[in-house]
């Protein structure tokens, strides 16, 4: 039984990825040691972010004594990411994938299927946790001079740790989705109950979150060495075991907590599969993804318009995008969502530190010109960005069907310029957004605001036709779940490098001229440069363009 | 008219999928292309409507170049590729509509066409749904019809009959001998013997990449003289080889 799962875990895990490097490169032996190299290379870009970070972090909580709540905030930080991330994938692959019209006719109990499944997402998150934990932790032993001893259990704890908020995600999705067949638009039903389960892991998280204690005992807290760390300590369940068995002076209780830590997981992961194998046949595993069938007949008066290429395209790329439940929730929601979300819980954090006052943020920026609002308002909003996988994925997501861009009549350019439009619309609603949240918080002078509009909108402009030439070179035609698209896409590592670049430059420039040049000029000469940016890819997009097609076949 | 000159294709280098392949498919010919799995007929199709470039040779459709100008070339067929999983996520009429406006139908014979094509083929009542709802057939269908759409003088098609039923077939073939009877093209790969044998004015037989015959199923008795079926001489033929 166990060979049986731990092969079938291989059989998906690999099927998953077969398409990380592509197969089809004629030449592929140079291209793709040079693509390891430039991969390593990018790896080392986010690592040196995430340590510049890490360190300046644990140094400042050094100087206060609270350097445990480094810990806490990134265990709880891989706690949250794994948790809505395995939400997504857990849906995707437990019921959405293709490759469950293969395995579900083998004779395999539920349970071998869960466990693979369960299997294979864990795996998945493990990339997340090796780049936001294993640097973290490791600069956090470097500062504090641990022993040999802390960087085992560090490497333990980034094993097991993970696996519990794997298991709650997908438990949700499994209690959810065991009411699937109740309903007769899976599509729909699948994002509502995407949002459902985000919506319940938000809430009681900051049900969790919520310390019940008097502001005395907080100061009380705060004081004494390392007492801040107890205020996130009961935010995720076996949070308080990881942060003892990393730090408690005594080894004996280190090592109680380790293995307390194992046991709660193994536990859990005992009685996840018990629920899970009776819950997952019972949703309606296999025939989800069928098409909506409309018992109407088309209307006969408007159903035979027609239209410019212009709009028929674009309107077609949006339908395919809102009507996949996989794509609208991974490269639409986060353009709308992110901004409110993230700010919305900033917002309410930082009020709650206050007892609740709510800060006049409008009141710290005194100048309402200020470069450095310009700045951080951008830098948001490319944060955001780096979300928006429109583009990034615009050849991929249409798979097999790619190849009908290459037989039509209409030139490849403009092809490509629909293409990104989905992506340059998206993007411009961000902004907006973010742009009006901002106004609303720190009351920014209208016309600057505008001109960070202009800016940022693009921004999104530039990011539209930069990350499409990145799908362009390496898109993933072959998938068996939009899954594979835009989340096992070793391309999307793209729009975070981008982000992350800009982001590093506009703070470089923003310290550099802060001081010299009017903010609107500042401003004016951002937006220029990405214009002009943005003109240069575009044409060489337009001169390379039968090269960059080739990859489509 | 298709004309396919000196063609050659390797997906890795060293190993030719295609090599020098020439084929010229006159107007009002119905032409049938044959070989056993993995022989190179989608590959073929796939450099003729210009989704792959050749690696060397040149395709000529109604004397358009594909490699110098697609666009002409491209105006010149319709293609029907071996999935017909288009679009999965469109409706039939929006995928019906999508490709007229692209190939810019115009609108006083849209209803028509769409109407037409569409009841013939008994998927009238299905454009409302989305395509991914369609059986594999229906699907087969939808494609078809949005090829016919726009009337092309050069149809290509990659195995156009799996799936269709019985009647669906009958009449796709019925529309084949129809189109070339008013002195068009057809392009089509099968697995079918009898199809071929029955539709096609002549057949191409490939083979690893190679095109180990062309000519009329008569031709091909007399080349070997024997009065054997198709089948047997197909094996023949496609053994030989080696
Ligand atoms: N994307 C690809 N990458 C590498 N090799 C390929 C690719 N597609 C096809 N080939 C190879 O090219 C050759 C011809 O394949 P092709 O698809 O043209 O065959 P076919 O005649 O259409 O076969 P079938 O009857 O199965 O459809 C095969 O040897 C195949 O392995
Ligand atoms: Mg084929």
């Amino acid at each position: 039984m166990k060979s049986k799962v731990l092969v079938l875990s291989k059989v998906i895990l690999k099927n998953s990825f077969q398409n990380m490097e592509t197969a089809k490169d004629v030449n592929s032996n140079k291209k793709s040691k040079s693509m390891i190299i430039l991969y390593i290379f990018i790896f080392l870009y986010l690592a040196g972010i995430v340590g510049v970070f890490s360190n300046s972090l644990v140094s400042e909580l050094l100087k206060i004594h609270q350097e445990k709540m480094f810990l806490g905030i990134i265990l709880l930080a891989i706690a949250g990411f794994v948790l809505i991330q395995s939400i997504f994938s857990a849906i995707n692959l437990l019921y959405y994938s293709k490759d469950n019209e293969y395995i579900l006719p083998l004779p395999l109990k539920p349970s071998q299927i869960v466990i693979a499944k369960t299997n294979v997402l864990l795996v998945t998150e493990y990339f997340i946790v090796a780049i936001i934990g294993l640097i973290p932790l490791t600069i956090y032993g470097i500062l504090t001079y641990a022993n040999i001893l802390y960087y085992i259990e560090m490497l333990i704890v980034l094993l097991v740790f993970p696996i519990v908020p794997v298991l709650i995600s997908s438990l949700l999705v499994l209690i959810v989705m065991s009411f699937a067949k109740f309903t007769k638009n899976r599509n729909r039903f699948q994002l509502i109950a995407t949002i459902l389960i985000l919506v319940i892991v938000f809430v009681a998280s900051f049900a969790m979150g919520n310390t019940d204690s008097s502001p005395e005992e907080l100061v009380q807290m705060v004081m004494k060495a390392n007492g801040m760390v107890e205020l996130v300590k009961n935010a995720f369940p076996t949070l308080g075991m990881a942060i003892e068995s990393l730090t408690n002076i005594n080894i004996g209780i280190q090592l109680l907590n380790i293995m307390l830590l194992i046991a709660t997981t193994a536990i859990i992961y005992a009685l996840y599969v018990l629920v899970g194998q009776k819950l997952y046949l019972k949703g309606a595993v296999g025939n989800l993804s069928s098409g909506k069938k409309n018992k109407k007949k088309i209307d006969e008066k408007k159903a035979f318009k027609n239209s410019t290429i212009f709009k028929t395209y674009i309107g077609k790329e949006f339908k395919i995008l809102l009507r996949n439940p996989i794509f609208f929730m991974q490269c639409v929601l986060p353009a709308i969502i992110f901004p409110i979300l993230i700010i919305g819980m900033t917002i309410l954090g930082i009020n709650e530190e206050n007892n609740g006052q709510t800060i006049d943020f409008a009141s710290m920026f005194i100048n309402k010109t200020s470069i450095y609002i310009g700045v951080g308002i951008l830098c948001v909003i490319q944060f955001f960005l780096m979300f928006i996988y429109i583009s990034a994925t615009a050849i991929s997501r249409d798979g097999q069907n790619a190849i009908f861009m290459k037989y039509i009549p209409v030139k490849y350019i403009k092809q490509i310029d629909y293409k990104v439009m989905p992506n340059i619309i998206m993007t411009s609603i961000m902004s907006i957004i973010t742009v009006i949240i901002a106004e609303i918080l720190i009351k920014v002078d209208i016309l600057y605001l505008l001109l960070i509009l202009i800016t940022s909108i693009i921004m999104g402009v530039f990011q539209s036709y930069i990350l499409i030439i990145v799908d362009l070179k390496k898109p993933k035609l072959e998938w068996n779940s939009e899954y594979a698209v835009v989340k096992q896409n070793m391309n999307l590592i793209w729009p975070a490098v981008i982000g992350l670049v800009s982001i590093t430059l506009l703070i470089i420039l923003g310290i550099v001229f802060g001081n010299i040049l009017n903010s609107f000029i500042f401003t004016g000469i951002i937006a220029f440069v990405y214009l002009l940016v943005t003109i240069i890819t575009r044409n060489y997009i337009n001169n390379n363009i039968n090269k960059l097609m080739e990859k489509i076949y | 008219m298709i004309k396919i000159e000196n063609v050659s294709k390797s997906y890795v280098k060293g190993k030719k999928s295609i090599d020098d392949l020439n084929l010229e498919i006159k107007n009002g010919e119905i032409f049938g292309f044959l070989g056993p799995n993995g022989a190179g007929k989608t590959t073929t199709i796939k450099m003729i409507t210009g989704i792959l470039n050749p690696d060397e040779g040149d395709i000529l459709i109604d004397d358009k170049s594909i490699t110098k100008q697609p666009l002409e070339a491209k105006k010149q067929f319709g293609f029907v590729p071996d999935s017909p999983d288009m679009f999965l996520k469109l409706k039939g009429i929006e995928y019906l509509n999508f490709l007229a406006d692209i190939y810019e139908v115009p609108n006083d014979v849209r209803k028509e066409k769409i109407e037409g094509l569409t009841k013939k083929f008994e998927i009238y009542d299905d454009l409302n749904s989305e395509i991914q709802s369609y059986s594999h057939g229906m699907r087969q269908k939808i494609v078809i019809c949005g090829v016919l759409l726009n009337n092309p003088k050069n149809w290509i098609l990659d195995e156009p009959m799996t799936g269709l039923d019985p009647k669906s077939s009958h009449d796709l073939k019925e529309m084949m001998r129809e189109h070339c009877k008013n002195g068009n093209t057809v392009f089509f790969s099968t697995h079918v013997l009898e199809v071929a044998e029955k539709l096609c004015d002549r057949v191409g037989i490939i083979n690893k990449g190679k095109l180990v015959f062309v000519g009329t199923f008569e031709e091909m008795q007399n080349k070997f003289k024997e009065n054997k079926s198709l089948e047997d001489l197909f094996l023949e033929i496609t053994e030989n080889e080696e």
